[in-house]
């Protein structure tokens, strides 16, 4: 039984999983869907009451109905790459790929329908309290005089785009920024605007989970001072880290264990802050969270983890006690 | 007409580096010039910045 990691060829993360598999001896058959046709080439028939599918990437075949396990890691568009690359192409190639992929067994990680529901920020932030999390205040508005009012309410706020997206063509970002004092708010009427109460941060905590398995990565935060940055993403920071493990307090695996089960992920990257009474604030999960260099930087075998759930060696259910990772 | 959280836009400082390894479609892996595989050497991924939470966010948000 074979391992399907949909990825692109430059992702090294995903070569941690792979180097992994291989040293189990596990079937690995990778490919990007932007190759699709060509590079990738897919057939399914539907014949005598039975599907037959069959995939071929970089001289390997594998049948779909010998696939264990998928793994939706970093994958391209599919047919992006493709000779006769079109919108419409890209279509047909989305509905001949996934629609045969669902129709086998296998499991995944994540499954593209909890994938799209899962990165809806808004919802993330509603599950999240629903499980117990802690949740900064938050206003997801177009009306300037809830953001004004919002404002009155919590003054120290960032400002963060609602899908995490970057605008434009990819040369903008807009990290998480403290919103300048005075804002009149007036732009929000232009666009769906995410405020947040700020949390004085001490740290901030990534919490990578792999089925039930936690990996819990903290980075310490220097002390807000007078030239202190305005942008306080943890991902356009000059310097972070360094990233050392941490256990996971109780009320906090169970929690993150409870929104996985609700959204039905088998992977996570959860962001948290640390504030400074020690409690952690949910920001977001990240279904697809990059785990390299929380990995590199703590020791912790998250590609070990991966590959291990890819492979079906466990149940998720009872991992063995020295990756537990819970306090 | 310009939504709020654009007044808070920056310019991305990524820039395309090149990295010292190659995808081998026979191992399904990455490799350096000496054959050693990229994903056990963490300091060039380290270098590359190959696996850190920005990578790839171009087409990939949630990351």
């Amino acid at each position: 039984m074979t391992v399907l990691i949909l990825t692109s060829e430059q992702d090294v993360t995903a070569d941690m999983a792979v180097v992994e598999l291989n040293a189990e001896g596990i079937p690995v058959v990778r490919l990007d869907p932007a190759e699709l046709p060509g590079g990738v080439d897919v057939s399914g028939e539907w014949a005598h009451g039975a599907f037959h599918g069959h995939l071929s990437a970089g001289g390997r075949v594998v049948s779909m109905s010998g696939l264990r396990s998928i793994w939706v890691r970093r994958p391209g568009r599919p047919s992006a790459r493709a000779q006769a690359a079109s919108p419409w192409l890209t279509e047909e190639s989305t509905q001949a790929l996934y629609g045969m992929l669902r129709c086998t067994d296998a499991r995944w990680m994540n499954h593209p329908d909890a994938a799209r529901q899962a990165r809806y920020k808004p919802w993330q932030l509603w599950l999240a309290r629903a499980c117990g999390l802690p949740v900064p205040a938050t206003l997801i508005t177009t009306f300037p005089r809830a953001a004004r009012e919002f404002a009155d309410r919590y003054p120290d706020l960032v400002v963060k785009p609602v899908s995490g997206a970057h605008p434009g063509d990819g040369t903008l970002a807009v990290p998480t920024t403290r919103v300048r004092p005075g804002e009149d708010f007036r732009d929000v009427a232009h666009g769906p605007t995410l405020l947040q109460r700020r949390i004085r941060k001490a740290a901030d905590i990534r919490l990578t989970c792999v089925g039930d398995q936690l990996f819990a990565a903290r980075a310490a935060h220097p002390a807000d001072g007078p030239h202190a940055s305005d942008v306080v993403d943890v991902r356009f920071a000059d310097a972070v880290g360094p990233w050392t493990p941490v256990p996971v307090p109780r009320r906090t695996a169970d929690a993150v264990h409870a929104y996985l089960t609700r959204a039905q992920l088998a992977y996570g990257a959860f962001d948290f802050v640390e504030d400074v009474d020690g409690i952690w604030w949910f920001l977001e999960c990240n279904q697809a969270g990059q785990f390299g260099f929380v990995e590199i930087e703590t020791g912790q075998r998250i590609g070990r983890a991966v590959a291990r759930w890819l492979a079906g060696e466990w149940s998720g259910a009872n991992p063995p006690e020295e990756d537990r990772n819970t306090s | 007409m310009r939504p709020f959280a654009l007044n808070y836009a920056r310019p991305t400082q990524d820039v395309e580096v090149s990295t010292p390894y190659t995808y081998d479609s026979a191992l399904q892996l990455n490799v350096l010039p000496d054959g050693g595989v990229a994903a056990l050497d963490y300091a060039v991924l380290r270098e590359f910045g190959a696996t850190t939470s920005t990578a790839g966010s171009k087409t990939h948000f949630d990351d």
